[in-house]
């Protein structure tokens, strides 16, 4: 551990910053945050999400934030870790509900949470997914507690049914007095804007990010013959069903066509079931592959292998899969959902509408493109994307979003209430609001408990004051999800 | 709409998409913004007298349950005559048998495949039965108190009203579950009347109410409906006419519920249309619409 105690030996404040390694770029210029990064989901468990947090709590760490990051407990894994670079991350003892998702009663988690808030002197939390709850709460709390709070929206949600009507309300009452919202693109801005009543004045659109360095085409690992590949969990919002009906298309039309599917889910079985139907996987050629679950790290060698990669989803707020595949120089087919169109120009992908026809249409006209040689070669392709999405123009952006949260008030508890009877609806907002008044007089007993002045101030990691001493400037870049 | 400072180049137009830097703040809100939201692209507009004439599938079922309870209660207190209601039956039927046919020319009969001699065995079979058990019907339910069977057949006929099969693709809609509770009442019901041949009687004509006229019922709604519209009204009036022969506040209820079925509730749901607020966009689930079973049968 590369941990030194705080003490006479601390950085001053002029040299606040890491020891600088080549190639990091940042000034003194803007002031620097607390945040607290807070959401159900993280590491172990693997997804958007939670390479989302990583990567951006890392690149502000870089700029020179003091970041941590709040999570339920996963397993074995409690209590407080270090991660890369010093980045601090408190598993909490609390009960998953459903789906990773811890329950919420909007009280049973202030105690802990003031605790860390205090302890750690965040000035900013910043929650993700509005499918935590955890990060609900978080949000709930700071606001009780006058802190400033961001919301980062990941998906993207109907209005149709009774599930979404309830969600929906409940998001209302969760960003209504919220400081800034960030959404992944356009579409989920407008979605999220629409689902909780908010002006869209306070909605940043900042995308995700791909590392590009982790995604690099390598032409001598492509198959022969024409390859598909597909990298999705395989469940019926990702369109597998879709998949079903054009494999055994295209496989009848084209005889040197083959497909490549990473990833698990309950939709496996109709893929094994088309599999065996029209005989695709026979001992002296296999057709189809079928991988199963694959570890973040082993994507990029499943990419290579392929031409052209397909994307089946039904919904989707931004699909990192596409730039991931684009940036290993495939060609990418997708269905045309969500914020799919925003992601890539159009002359790397080719968007069809959610229908077997239309895809194999598509397929078909990526194939002979592929065929008559019209496509550009995957390192031309690799060097347009990496310029597109990148973590650094993400913490970029989103630390002015801080700076600007960082300027406005937070409403005290007066316009709190007012602002939740008046923007929530009469009923859910009275409710709410006297959920407020309890969570604040509950604060206020914690407080007589336990004083804000008697609450350890733990030592900073990461910031100005960080302790964290990086022993391996950049030589252990491609272990970053490894953790201690 | 928005308060943003647009940079001062007017041809630089902001574009909808991620991937190029584009010289707008992050949180800017461009006129095009919510421009691919569409409202209410499924509602469908209602015209009153289609639906006033669609809620008489309602009436029709209401007043089957009424006239089932009237027919009850006179053969209890033995003022019907258990010869007269089944020569009645007997007779409709026939004549609702015959309808049946000559409505649509016979179409249906050559499509289901089915013969007379099977109509008439299922008939045969159905009513030896009925007859030869109905001294078990009748002794069936006597260790029950009365109450209980009253208070059970009400809840019975009452599910038979919710689970009926008005029409609506919904999931609480099952024909079956709905006639075997209307059967399971009329059992109940059948089994206080004072002796066999009542209760025999009293199953049969819960059949034809309850099973059959439903299915003639339809029948006559697709090829006439005007004849559809007188029918639904004699059944209406005759209903209360027999509820009113019983109790006069008791028929006045009944008359208020149905004039509010028929022409008070279509109102409101024309009304509430206008509230009607379905907002649709891109940001939605698409939907399969191809039936992708093929591949795999």
């Amino acid at each position: 551990m590369a941990y030194r105690g705080g003490g006479g030996r601390r950085h001053g404040p002029s040299a606040a910053f890491h020891p600088v390694s080549p190639g990091r770029l940042f000034t003194c210029r803007t002031p620097t945050h607390n945040i607290c990064m807070v959401s159900d989901f993280f590491y172990p468990n693997m997804g958007g999400v939670e390479s989302h947090i990583y990567q951006l709590s890392q690149c502000l760490i870089e700029r020179g934030h003091k970041v941590i990051i709040v999570t339920h407990a996963y397993g074995n894994r409690k209590g407080i870790r270090y991660l890369t670079k010093g980045l601090k991350v408190y598993y909490l003892p609390l009960k998953v509900m459903y789906n990773q998702s811890t329950a919420t009663t909007l009280f049973h988690s202030l105690p802990l949470l003031r605790y860390i808030f205090v302890r750690e002197r965040v000035t900013i939390i910043h929650s993700h997914s509005s499918f935590s709850a955890m990060a609900h709460d978080a949000l709930f709390h700071a606001k009780t507690m006058g802190l400033r709070t961001v919301f980062t929206d990941h998906s993207l949600f109907g209005f149709a049914d009774v599930s979404s009507v309830l969600t929906n309300k409940l998001l209302t009452v969760s960003l209504c007095d919220t400081n800034h919202i960030i959404c992944v693109s356009y579409t989920s801005k407008e979605n999220t804007v629409l689902r909780a009543a908010l002006n869209p004045e306070i909605v940043s659109v900042i995308p995700n990010a791909v590392d590009p360095t982790d995604f690099t085409p390598d032409p001598f690992r492509r198959h022969d013959s024409i390859t598909i590949v597909i990298v999705s969990r395989l469940v019926y919002r990702k369109g597998t069903d879709l998949l079903s009906g054009i494999i055994p298309e295209l496989c009848q039309k084209y005889q040197d066509l083959n497909f490549i599917i990473g990833g698990e889910g309950p939709k496996r079985i109709i893929l094994e079931e088309v599999r065996e139907r029209y005989q695709l996987h026979d001992s002296s050629k296999i057709r189809v592959r079928l991988l199963g679950a694959l570890e973040h790290k082993d994507v990029r060698n499943v990419l290579v292998q392929g031409h052209i990669f397909l994307n089946t989803s039904l919904t989707e707020a931004f699909c990192m899969a596409i730039v991931e595949a684009a940036s290993c120089g495939l060609q990418v087919v997708s269905t045309r959902v969500g914020g799919i169109p925003e992601v890539l120009p159009e002359n790397l992908i080719i968007l069809c509408e959610p229908s077997v026809k239309s895809l194999c249409e598509g397929l078909e006209k990526a194939i002979s493109q592929l065929k008559s040689g019209v496509l550009p070669a995957p390192e031309k392709i690799h060097n347009i994307v990496k310029t597109f999405y990148t973590w650094r123009n993400v913490a970029e952006r989103t630390e002015k979003v801080y700076n600007r949260v960082a300027g406005e008030t937070v409403l005290p508890m007066d316009k709190r209430l007012e602002r939740l009877m008046s923007h929530c609806g009469p009923v859910t907002g009275c409710i709410f609001a006297l959920l407020a008044v309890f969570n604040f007089l509950f604060l206020t007993f914690l407080r007589w408990m336990t004083p804000d002045s008697l609450i350890d101030v733990a030592i900073d990691a990461t910031g100005p004051k960080g302790a964290w001493i990086n022993q391996y400037p950049y030589s252990r870049k491609r272990g970053r999800n490894k953790t201690r | 709409m928005c308060a943003q400072p647009v940079p001062n180049t007017t041809e630089i137009r902001w574009q909808k998409v991620l991937y190029e830097r584009q010289p707008f703040p992050d949180n800017y809100v461009d006129q095009r913004f919510l421009e691919e939201l569409r409202k209410n692209i499924h509602a469908r507009k209602y015209q009153y007298w289609a639906v006033v004439f669609e809620s008489s599938v309602v009436i029709q079922q209401l007043c089957s349950v009424c006239v089932f309870g009237v027919i009850w209660w006179y053969m209890d207190e033995g003022l019907l005559a258990p010869h007269w209601l089944l020569g009645t039956g007997l007779a409709l039927s026939l004549t609702g048998y015959v309808l049946f046919d000559l409505l649509d020319g016979g179409e249906g009969r050559r499509k289901s495949g089915r013969t007379r001699w099977a109509d008439l065995k299922s008939a045969l079979v159905f009513i030896t039965f009925t007859y030869g058990f109905s001294p078990v019907l009748k002794t069936l339910t006597e260790s029950v108190s009365t109450d209980t069977i009253y208070a059970m057949s009400v809840f019975m006929l009452l599910g038979h009203l919710i689970f009926f099969d008005y029409g609506a693709n919904a999931a609480i809609v099952s024909s079956t579950l709905s006639l075997n509770m209307a059967i399971f009442a009329s059992v109940c019901l059948a089994s206080r009347l004072p002796r066999t041949l009542h209760a025999f009687i009293m199953v049969t004509f819960a059949i034809q109410i309850f099973a059959l006229w439903p299915m003639l019922q339809k029948k006559l709604k697709a090829c006439t409906p005007r004849c559809y519209v007188g029918v639904t009204l004699l059944f209406a009036f005759s209903a209360l006419g027999g509820l009113l022969s019983i109790s006069a506040v008791g028929a006045t209820l009944f008359a208020l519920l149905l004039v509010s079925i028929s022409c008070l509730c279509p109102f409101y749901l024309i009304r509430l249309q206008l509230f009607k607020e379905n907002i649709h966009g891109p940001w939605d689930e698409a939907e399969i619409k191809e039936d992708l079973s093929r591949f795999l049968s």
